[in-house]
């Protein structure tokens, strides 16, 4: 993880050079939901493959830029598109971002992501904000000789999502009258689905929703003291007794179809940390 | 996994030359734990460094020295210090230190390390003796193609923990007046600690307590052939619905203090392993 420290920065000096603002938060944009990203005024859009050490976005629907700029009046930068395990990254790669976000500044980050809906009380198309979750990716990116100046070597995991933001995520839903479930997301590797047996088995663990990625981003964002926001789009429902073949293309279109509450949220909370 | 027997023959060689009498059990001792080695009779300390192959220590609160002599007049090695996957080890390279132990003719290992209780019923400071474990770290050091010159393809795993070893260790608990719980470890990656989801996950799945280590181990010493008895302090138990926050430093200072139990049960143990 030695090296980590040197990709951060010269990362961090190809961004200051397109870009020189300091940004409060740092904006992870999921499947279906890189929309949110054309409200930030004066934007500057730095692909991927000009940013050194980052991969590059393969996955359907993710577009594959950084995009800095002012959301609501406040600095942020957002990933259009991110990296997953299933596209063969490992999960420091995955997440290098995440440092370059602490690195330029930022303090929050944001992360959303479409989920498969498990919990049967939920519906295709509701939020959950983010109260906990489970890896069961079988890897995790703070795996090597820790660099001490990055973080501690045993992360405290007891709230990985900051309890306030929770808290306001939920009163901006209850205020805009949309529905925000609170609970537990698994994340796999992917890229399959999963079976029926595989969701009842994640089901039993305690887990709410299902999905392949945040789950490293979040544990980076612990270990360099970013405070963390999580929203998952319930982007389709996956309950074994009747499942249906997952289509993609729905998922996409459901993911979309959430997306004003979404900014709602994603809006509220920066605004109120931006108040602070 | 043939490569391994190569490695083997330099380190048991480099070894022999400092000190020659074959060990009759190993001792891996984790996280605070390393001042058990106190009550050994100590003949030889060779730090890690000296011995060819063996991954170098990067974790805080583990000495990285092999230590040789005798308890109750049984040859033994304490490993003061021991190898986890976060630190970025593979599985075979973590538990070259067990192989390395019976290559010199270690027959029993014993394992102290430092858990997270799951059960309820736990508090910090008890003990508990691992009756059974569940791997929950997504690796085997045994995948690959398999050295037949150091054990089988399928190791059984209906019994991981010698129940002899074990009877004595309650016996000396009996004795000596202290609670020794008895129940299932489940090993994690790391190196975050669990999250309260995780926690309820392990617990719903069977698990008394939670650690980052031991498991491969285990795994190598049943494939070696090794009696295994292995004993958990409880440095903080993690109780999902009312979790405090866990350090590093804490979990060092449980451990520290119930060394004096541990010695108890390491002198029982290994006393009962004379011929």
């Amino acid at each position: 993880m030695l090296d980590l420290h040197k990709k951060i920065e010269s990362a961090t000096d190809a961004i200051r050079q397109r870009w020189n603002d300091t940004p409060q938060a740092g904006l992870i944009l999921g499947t279906g939901l890189g929309s949110l990203a054309e409200q930030i005024e004066s934007p500057v859009a730095i692909d991927y493959e000009d940013i050194p050490h980052f991969p590059s976005s393969t996955a359907t629907s993710h577009r594959g830029r950084l995009v800095c700029g002012l959301l609501n009046g406040v600095p942020i930068v957002a990933m259009e598109g991110r990296f997953h395990q299933y596209e063969g990254y490992s999960l420091k790669e995955i997440t290098l971002p995440v440092r370059v976000m602490k690195a330029l500044g930022a303090e929050l980050m944001i992360v959303t992501q479409a989920t498969g809906g498990m919990n049967p009380l939920y519906e295709a198309g509701d939020l959950m904000i983010v109260d906990d979750h489970i890896n069961l990716m079988g890897a995790n990116p703070l795996v090597g000789i820790n660099d001490d100046r990055l973080g501690v070597r045993f992360p405290d995991m007891s709230a990985p999502y900051t309890p306030e933001l929770i808290q306001a995520g939920l009163e901006i839903a209850r205020r805009e009258n949309f529905v925000a479930h609170r609970g537990v997301m698994v994340a796999i590797t992917g890229p399959n689905l999963e079976t029926r047996a595989e969701y009842r088995f994640l089901r039993m663990i305690g887990a709410d929703v299902v999905g392949m990625s945040t789950v490293p981003e979040v544990i980076v964002a612990v270990h360099s003291g970013l405070r963390v926001f999580g929203v998952a789009v319930i982007s389709d429902m996956c309950l074994p007794d009747a499942l249906q073949p997952a289509d993609i293309e729905e998922i996409i279109a459901t993911a979309n179809s959430a997306e004003p509450k979404l900014r709602s949220l994603v809006l509220g909370i920066l605004t109120q940390e931006s108040t602070k | 996994m043939h490569q391994l027997t190569q490695q083997l023959k330099t380190s048991t060689a480099a070894l022999k030359r400092r000190w020659a009498t074959p060990p009759q059990a190993a001792i891996i001792l984790g996280s605070g734990l390393g001042g058990l080695a106190d009550a050994m009779v100590v003949e030889q300390t060779i730090d890690y460094a000296e011995i060819p192959h063996l991954p170098s220590i990067s974790v805080p609160g583990h000495h990285g020295k092999l230590v040789c002599g005798h308890i109750e007049s049984v040859p033994v090695i304490a490993f003061q210090g021991r190898f986890h996957l976060y630190e970025g080890h593979t599985p075979q390279q973590a538990t070259f230190s067990v192989r390395l132990a019976r290559a010199l003719g270690a027959e029993a290992l014993l394992i102290f390390n430092a858990t997270g209780g799951l059960n309820p019923t736990y508090s910090v400071g008890d003990l508990m003796l691992i009756e059974d474990q569940i791997n929950f770290m997504f690796a085997n050091p045994l995948v690959g193609i398999n050295d037949e010159s150091l054990g089988p393809r399928f190791p059984d795993m209906s019994r991981p923990f010698d129940s002899e070893l074990n009877e004595i260790a309650v016996e000396v608990a009996r004795r000596e007046k202290f609670g020794l719980h008895r129940g299932v470890y489940t090993s994690m990656l790391g190196p975050t600690y669990e999250t309260r989801a995780e926690y309820r996950m392990l617990r719903r799945l069977g698990g008394d307590a939670v650690g980052m280590s031991t498991v491969p181990e285990v795994l190598v010493a049943r494939h070696a052939r090794m009696r295994v008895l292995a004993v958990s302090i409880i440095t903080n138990v993690g109780l999902p619905d009312a979790l405090c926050e866990t350090t590093g430093h804490a979990v060092l200072e449980v451990a520290a203090a119930a060394t004096e139990k541990l010695t108890k049960i390491m002198h029982g143990v290994i006393a009962g392993l004379a011929p």
